[in-house]
């Protein structure tokens, strides 16, 4: 390869030979400009090697006092409490899952053929999922009063509206033939839906169900911080009364508790999307 | 095949006029293309009909709308003398009740097991009650159960009952959907592209099978094929079609290879190897986006 050829290619094809001075600068420019943000966004937050240190060794302190676990005098409580939340979990994702299933039909497209409607109803899906869970445990907790109640309704109402989009995914993308097939020998738009739709979009809805409950019986120990039942109200008790011990216990205890469901649960949607 | 079952001996009256379909100026445009061109076409009752032609020549559009599973854009088409063009509701649903269609793709609900697959051929005798019964639970009666049991029975499948239809290989499932068809008492069977999802010898199962409740249960059949000596070996009449429009009627001797070549422009067996790998070609993806 002589310079001159070198240069020849240099000329036809300059981006092959590395990014041009002005693309260079813009993007040291972008990364500088990402750092300062950065820089600043840490100092706002008090993010000083000084807090960090002493936040460590707060984290210490608490870890040392947490060994060994204690169950206390109470376990009895605490059983009934992580009892509570699994049952508060399954209640509120199994009514979820129930409500979510018409909803569901009725924002798929290829059953609700009006655009408007199914416009609004996915809007007001989207709408819903913005909340979390723990806006409305706070506000079923003002209007039922203390207690796994709220907590219940606080998972079932932030779930619906995802189930319901999840399932209405599920239902546009249920095969076309299989439909078709119904509707060819003469059955109505509802049986078509019954026995064309529902067997191959039932076992994933209960899989998307089911992964809910994994996930609302981790989620379901915080409900109970705020007052809606359940293994948080333990926790929280016990971190204002510093038993450290007694908190690692049921940290323990949830883990093991997470750790089966998400199991079984596991096992369990395998087989029912699995062709078996 | 001993025993004819006992559904074939009802005959309802509609039969007692001989002609069992009848288009007139049937056409159906998809876009700028014409899928059917003003076809126009009488078969008797109790006819064996094929129908041929390459790729995109129209004869699936034209039995999806003789099912009306398209609407035609022009043109009637008269059963027994009766128009079905616009019907709608519960008089097209007897319709297609009583036009039973076998799809290349066997069309089965993959999920549900063989006996519902079959008993889905009964949805248009619900009324009232029972089709609540039907639509909440599934509740087929003791006798139509008796009845699906027989029909998948004289196809050999009575043991795959409680099967889910995934299990079964492609031709027990195209016969399965054969029985769908039969649990229809229909008048007509229109058959689209039965066999060309199977290997040959189950090809021939199936095609048997078609021949057989055509002249056992004296029911009229239309196949669409791209194999013309499969069409020539079943049909009493083979219906040639070329861009949408009706190019060769008549008896299977008739359409000689001459006459092929002169139809279409190309010899025989060029026809059904281009025709194979077309129908080859359209499954696979298909089967992908719908994974």
């Amino acid at each position: 390869m002589t310079t001159a050829e070198i240069a020849a290619w240099r000329a036809r094809m300059p981006a092959a030979f590395g990014s041009s001075g002005r693309t260079r600068a813009l993007r040291i420019a972008g990364w500088l400009a990402f750092a300062l943000w950065l820089g600043w966004a840490l100092q706002h937050f008090g993010f000083t090697p000084q807090r960090l240190w002493n936040g460590l060794s707060g984290l210490a302190t608490i870890l040392r006092l947490m060994v060994p676990p204690s169950p206390g005098e109470l376990w009895v409580d605490i059983l009934q409490g992580l009892a509570e939340s699994v049952a508060m979990a399954f209640l509120g994702t199994f009514v979820a899952a129930v409500i979510a299933v018409p909803l569901g039909f009725l924002g798929a497209g290829n059953v609700m053929t009006n655009l408007l409607f199914r416009f609004s109803l996915r809007r007001v899906f989207d709408g819903f999922r913005g909340i979390d869970q723990l806006i409305w445990a706070l506000a079923f907790v003002r209007a039922v009063g203390l207690g796994p109640l709220a907590g219940v309704l606080a998972i079932a109402t932030a779930d619906i509206a995802v189930l319901a989009k999840l399932n209405a995914e599920a239902i546009e993308n249920a095969e076309r033939r299989q439909q078709e097939g119904v509707t060819a020998a003469g059955g109505s738009r509802l049986a078509r839906l019954r026995f064309g739709v529902l067997p191959q979009v039932l076992p994933v809805m209960l899989a998307q169900a089911l992964y809910f409950f994994e996930s609302n019986t981790r989620s379901a120990a915080i409900l109970g911080v705020v007052g809606a039942g359940g293994i948080g109200l333990q926790i929280s008790e016990r971190i204002r009364v510093r038993h450290w011990d007694e908190v690692a216990f049921i940290i323990l205890l949830m883990v093991v508790t997470v750790a089966a469901i998400d199991f079984l649960s596991a096992r369990l949607r395998r087989r029912l999307t699995g062709g078996g | 095949m001993d025993a004819a079952p006992a559904w074939a001996e009802h005959v309802p009256a509609w039969m007692s006029g001989n002609r069992m379909l009848e288009l007139q100026g049937l056409t159906r445009q998809f876009g700028t293309t014409l899928a059917v061109d003003h076809v126009n076409l009488e078969v008797p009752d109790g006819q064996m009909v094929g129908i041929i032609g390459r790729s995109g020549a129209g004869k699936s559009t034209l039995l999806r709308l003789i099912n009306r599973l398209e609407a035609p854009s022009s043109g009637r088409i008269l059963s027994g003398g009766r128009d079905v063009t616009a019907l709608d509701g519960r008089a097209l649903r007897d319709w297609r009740r009583d036009c039973a269609m076998v799809f290349q793709q066997f069309n089965l609900v993959q999920r549900l097991d063989v006996l519902t697959n079959v008993l889905i051929g009964r949805l248009a005798y619900q009324r009232g009650w029972r089709s609540f019964m039907v639509l909440v639970g599934a509740r087929f009666t003791a006798a139509e159960r008796a009845m699906a049991l027989a029909a998948l029975d004289r196809f050999g499948l009575a043991d795959t009952a409680l099967q889910r239809a995934e299990t079964l290989s492609g031709g027990q499932q195209q016969r399965v959907a054969i029985c769908r068809a039969l649990m229809q008492q229909p008048r007509l069977i229109l058959a689209d592209e039965p066999i060309a999802s199977l290997d040959p010898r189950n090809a021939q199962v199936v095609m048997d099978a078609l021949r057989d409740v055509n002249r056992q249960d004296g029911l009229t059949v239309l196949v669409n094929l791209h194999h013309l000596d499969t069409a020539r070996e079943y049909c009493d009449r083979i219906v040639a079609m070329q861009a949408g429009k009706v190019v060769f009627d008549g008896t299977p001797a008739a359409l000689t290879a001459e006459r092929v070549r002169a139809i279409y422009g190309i010899s025989e067996e060029e026809f059904a190897a281009e025709a194979a790998a077309r129908l080859r070609a359209d499954a696979a993806p298909a089967r992908l986006a719908m994974a």
